[in-house]
Formats: structure tokens, C-alpha cells, sequence
């Protein structure tokens, strides 16, 4: 089961539906390291609304995928984190340093077309 | 109460109390039943439900003989209610069969009870006499072997008293839930997130933090953001009694997860003196936003969200707007 | 809905399967949202590990009552690798990156009994306890 990678501009959107398999995972990021290379995408929203639990396995995955792609150049924003799967994720002590974050689909991409996402690593 | 299905309010408030099989059998092995007083019951079944006409009115006598049990009386749609569960209660307790059904069936007078707000003491009083009543008709019955009848009316008082358990339990229960709402009422009062223009929350917390408090402040801040699409929180804490390790450590989780839905939250009210001790203690601080004053704070939020210059002393937020 | 089941931990998928059905019993207790997903996330550490260390196993999800409070029970059980250092194993790892990372020491945080019991060569057993308030 793959996630379909949605192209707007050159705006990259990849909206996971459901909890995926570490394969879906991997795939998601190669498929998007790949296309941000060849499409010249500039900027990448991983939208994780629908999903109901961010364990930690499923929080590192993202963090590497959000990673990857701001390796190839784009400036990646994560959006979508439901209130209490936030609760919960700091509750077992995660976060996603270093990575923007966004409430929505909408407000990624208006953080991304503002040019308020940095196309570098932070620490 | 969550209602799963059609299920009637009886059936919801028993899987709320957990009332299983298994919890029923417990329950009637703690009443002491036996399958010989089950024996005994049977044996003076058609005596009682010649009676339970009688047996009913004592019991709705008494009540109304009290202060407290005529208030429960004054609704004569519920009153008539009451009796018709009352009737059919009796004739239950006759029929040995004490299982998940039964129990429900005692809920729903219960719950009846607790909604006319029927005074626990003055239950346990009328279902005294109502006993007593059934006491006496079992004794004239069994005049020539005592010993028969005495036993058989025991063992009919285990059922009562299974039945007292049942119903005592539901009024705690149901009072214990308004209780519960009531606190929960008293806390999101004592935490509101107001909105004080787009985008802008502010957070103000006075007070002690504990975890559970921490954790209320936390979730309906994330839930605000939601509501309200804020980018920027502003959290004052000036009013917190004791900022300790555990109270900043309460705060960062609190910012790390407004973060994870893409709002910055600014900490005001965090002195230089208790920021440099959090800092000894060797808390890192460099995850919060922090500025001194509320003030500040709020200029700081205006300008990150574009409503002002950084260099723009002149005040122009307006009043705040309480809404959660 | 049955008050106790039991979920193969077998494949990725099950995680999913076993966070669910422990959401679902959760919710029909009367678990607040924000819990669900609490024990759902707990439920999924403890899963994640049976899968990454010792392959295969099983978790048990029930409903229990004690002192009148309700609550849920979940068991994960693996007859895998055990572990060595149970002190180490529940210690805060995540930050230096360890493999054991969040699991274990993460879950205890999202409910309110834990107890973990492993023995090396034999297998582990995880036991959570969330009540209802």
C-alpha cells in the first residue's frame, strides 16, 4: 500500500492515510527523495492527519523521511498532528526537533509559499 | 453516559459499573446465596406474589410518611412508575433467577431513585419495612414449623440484601458522576484559553500545577489550537505558585506539543532568579520562547504574527475576546 | 463487544490490529479520547518491540475492575531473546539514540500500572494497567 504523492507547484504533498508498513515507509522516502530531485520541487508537506497514533517507530521513520527530503533541497513541513496523538507523543517523549511543523494542509503550504521554512537542517 | 446502540440507560449504567456475569456471581457469593436457599426461596414464591399488592404499599408508605421520601412522591408520573418497577421487582426476587436481567431490572429503579434524588437512608428504611411485611406473612404461613419458615425467610433476605448492594451502589455511582462533572466543570474554568485576536492565544495560569492540572492545561490548549487555527500561544505563568523542576518540565511538554501542531508558544512570567535556579537544576531551558513580562510577550506574539514591526512600541491589541 | 481478546503478534500489521482493538475496548469502557489514544500508543511500543526483538507474539486486552474502578489490562507476551538488563531496558535511552529507545520506558509513561518481567533465553512479558478516572 504506497502513498500517493500529490504535486502542486513545485510543492511536493504526500498524505499518509493509514499506519504503514516499515516498506511503505521506505518507499514513501525514497519516492520523494527521488522526485524532489527530478521535479525540482522546492518544498514538501508530509500530512500525517489521519493518522490516530504517532508511536516512536512511526515518529523516527518521519523525522528520516522529513530529513531526506530537505537533504535533496526542499523544505520540508510536517502538518496534520492531532491534539492528542501530540499529547501522547510527548508524553513518551518525542518530538520532531529541527523540523517545521504546521497545524494543516492549508497552513503548510502557506508557510512554504511565505518562504518561512528553512531548506536546511536546523539542530 | 455513552450510549452504545439501543441500549436502554439501565443496560448503559450497567456495563458502566461493570456489572458481568462474573461480577454478578461475585456479588451473590459475597450475599452468601446457595442453591438451598434457592430451594427455599421457590418454596414460598406464590405466598409473596399473593402479597406484593400489600408488600408495595408499605414500602411507598413509609417513603411518604418521611419529609425526604415525599419529594421523591410529588412527580406522580414517576411515582407510578416506581410502583409498577416496584411490583414487578418483587415478584423477580421470588423467581430465583439472580442473573445479569435482574440486576439490570434493579438499575432501572435506581436510576429512577437517583433522578427523583431519593435519600439513600430513606430507602433502606421503607425497603426495611417492606421486608418486615414480607417477614410477618412468611411466619403466619409457617405458624406450625417456625423453623421452616424462619429459614426461608433468610434466605429470601440474602436476595434482599443482594438487592440493597445493587442499588446502593447505583445511587453512589450516579451521584459520584455528577460529582465527577462537577469537578471537571470547576477545572476547565480554572484553565481557560482565551482568544485575543487571529491566530494570537493566551494562556494565563495561576496557581498550583500538578501533573493532573499540567496535563488538563495541556489538552485543552491543543484542542484550542485546533479550534482556533493559532499559530502563537501566549502561556503567563506569573501567576503559578511554585515553578520547581517538575512545573518546567510540565511547561516544556506543554510547548513541545503546541510545537508538534505548528503553534510557538511564548512563556511569560518567568523570572530571571526561578529561570536561572531551573537552570542549576538542569532543566533546558532553551526549548522555551520566554520573556519576562505579559506585556512583552504579547508585543513579541504580534510581531511574529505579522501585526506589528519589531520596533513598534505603540501598543494595539485589542481586548481580549474570551473564548476557548 | 467481548471484554477480553486476544491478538497474534505475528507481522507489522498486527500492530495496528492490537492498537485498534485496544482502542476500541477502551472507548466502551468509557476512556476519554485523549486516553484511547494513550493506551493505542502504549499498545503499539510494546507491540513494535515484540515484533523487533523477538519476532513473534501475543497480547491479551481486557477489562478489569478493582477498589470500583474500571479499567483496561493488556499483556504482551513473547517467548523472544528476553532481556539482559531490565534496569538499562527501562532507563530514559532516547536521547543518545539506543535501539530500546522510547519503547518501554515511553509506554510506562502513558499508563498507570506497568510491570515488566523477562527472562533471558525464556521470553518477556509486558503487563499495563490503564484505569478510568
Amino acid at each position: 500500500m504506497s502513498v500517493p504523492i500529490l504535486k502542486q507547484g513545485d510543492i511536493l504533498i504526500a498524505s499518509i492515510q493509514s499506519a504503514l508498513s516499515d516498506q511503505d515507509l521506505v518507499e514513501l522516502r525514497d519516492q520523494l527523495a527521488d522526485r524532489v530531485g527530478r521535479l525540482r520541487a522546492r518544498g514538501v508537506v508530509i500530512d500525517v492527519t489521519a493518522l490516530d497514533v504517532l508511536d516512536s517507530f512511526a515518529t523516527r521513520t518521519i523525522r528520516g523521511i522529513a530529513y531526506t527530503a530537505t537533504l535533496r533541497g526542499a523544505a520540508t513541513v510536517v502538518v496534520g498532528v492531532q491534539p492528542e496523538v501530540a499529547f501522547a507523543m510527548v508524553q513518551l517523549g518525542l518530538g520532531l526537533d529541527g523540523i517545521a511543523t504546521a497545524l494543516d494542509l492549508e497552513e503548510g503550504l502557506a508557510l512554504l509559499h511565505a518562504g518561512k521554512v528553512e531548506r536546511a537542517l536546523r539542530k | 453516559m455513552i450510549n452504545i446502540g439501543n441500549q436502554t440507560p439501565a443496560q448503559v449504567l450497567s456495563q458502566e459499573m461493570g456489572l458481568t456475569e462474573q461480577a454478578v456471581e461475585r456479588r451473590k457469593r459475597i450475599s452468601g446465596l446457595e442453591p438451598a436457599d434457592l430451594e427455599r426461596i421457590s418454596s414460598i414464591k406464590n405466598l409473596v406474589l399473593a402479597h406484593t399488592e400489600e408488600y408495595t404499599s408499605v414500602f411507598f408508605d413509609h417513603l411518604s410518611s418521611l419529609d425526604e421520601g415525599r419529594m421523591v412522591l410529588a412527580n406522580r408520573a414517576l411515582a407510578e412508575r416506581a410502583r409498577q418497577l416496584k411490583r414487578e421487582h418483587l415478584a423477580a426476587m421470588v423467581q430465583a433467577d439472580y442473573g445479569t436481567g435482574y440486576v439490570t431490572q434493579r438499575l432501572e429503579l435506581a436510576l429512577l431513585y437517583s433522578k427523583a434524588g431519593l435519600d439513600l437512608r430513606v430507602f433502606l428504611a421503607a425497603f426495611h419495612y417492606l421486608l418486615k411485611s414480607i417477614g410477618s406473612t412468611v411466619m403466619k404461613h409457617f405458624e406450625a414449623e417456625p423453623v421452616v419458615g424462619f429459614e426461608a425467610f433468610m434466605s429470601l433476605k440474602k436476595v434482599a440484601f443482594f438487592d440493597i448492594g445493587i442499588i446502593v451502589d447505583a445511587l453512589v455511582f450516579e451521584r459520584e458522576r455528577v460529582i465527577r462533572q462537577q469537578q471537571e466543570a470547576i477545572r476547565e474554568l480554572s484553565t481557560p484559553v482565551l482568544q485575543i485576536r487571529e491566530r494570537l492565544l493566551l494562556l494565563p495560569i495561576i496557581g498550583v500545577i500538578d501533573t493532573h492540572r499540567a496535563r488538563l492545561i495541556t489538552e485543552s490548549l491543543l484542542k484550542a489550537i485546533r479550534a482556533n487555527r493559532a499559530k502563537v500561544v501566549v502561556m503567563d505563568i506569573t501567576g503559578v505558585a511554585t515553578i520547581d523542576s517538575k512545573v518546567a518540565n510540565h511547561v516544556i511538554q506543554t510547548v513541545t506539543a503546541a510545537r508538534l501542531m505548528g503553534a510557538t508558544v511564548i512563556v511569560t512570567g518567568l523570572s530571571a532568579e526561578v529561570a536561572q535556579s531551573l537552570v542549576v537544576l538542569g532543566i533546558d531551558l532553551a526549548k522555551l520562547n520566554t520573556v519576562g513580562d505579559l506585556q512583552g510577550g504579547l508585543e513579541e506574539a504580534e510581531f511574529l504574527l505579522g501585526y506589528r514591526a519589531a520596533s513598534d512600541p505603540s501598543g494595539s491589541f485589542g481586548a481580549p475576546a474570551p473564548r476557548s | 463487544m467481548p471484554s477480553e481478546s486476544s491478538v497474534a503478534i505475528v507481522r507489522e500489521s498486527d500492530i495496528v490490529v492490537a492498537r485498534q482493538k485496544g482502542r476500541e475496548l477502551a472507548a466502551s469502557v468509557g476512556f476519554s479520547s485523549t486516553d484511547q489514544t494513550l493506551l493505542a500508543t502504549a499498545i503499539s511500543e510494546v507491540a513494535r518491540n515484540i515484533i523487533s526483538y523477538a519476532g513473534q507474539g501475543e497480547i491479551t486486552l481486557s477489562t478489569i475492575e478493582a477498589a470500583g474502578r474500571r479499567g483496561i489490562l493488556v499483556i504482551a507476551r513473547d517467548q523472544g531473546p528476553g532481556i539482559p538488563d531490565l534496569e538499562a531496558a527501562m532507563r530514559d535511552g532516547y536521547s543518545t539514540g539506543k535501539s530500546l529507545g522510547v519503547g518501554l520506558p515511553g509506554a510506562r509513561r502513558l499508563v498507570d500500572d506497568f510491570d515488566l518481567a523477562s527472562t533471558p533465553g525464556v521470553g518477556t512479558t509486558v503487563t499495563l494497567k490503564k484505569w478510568l478516572r
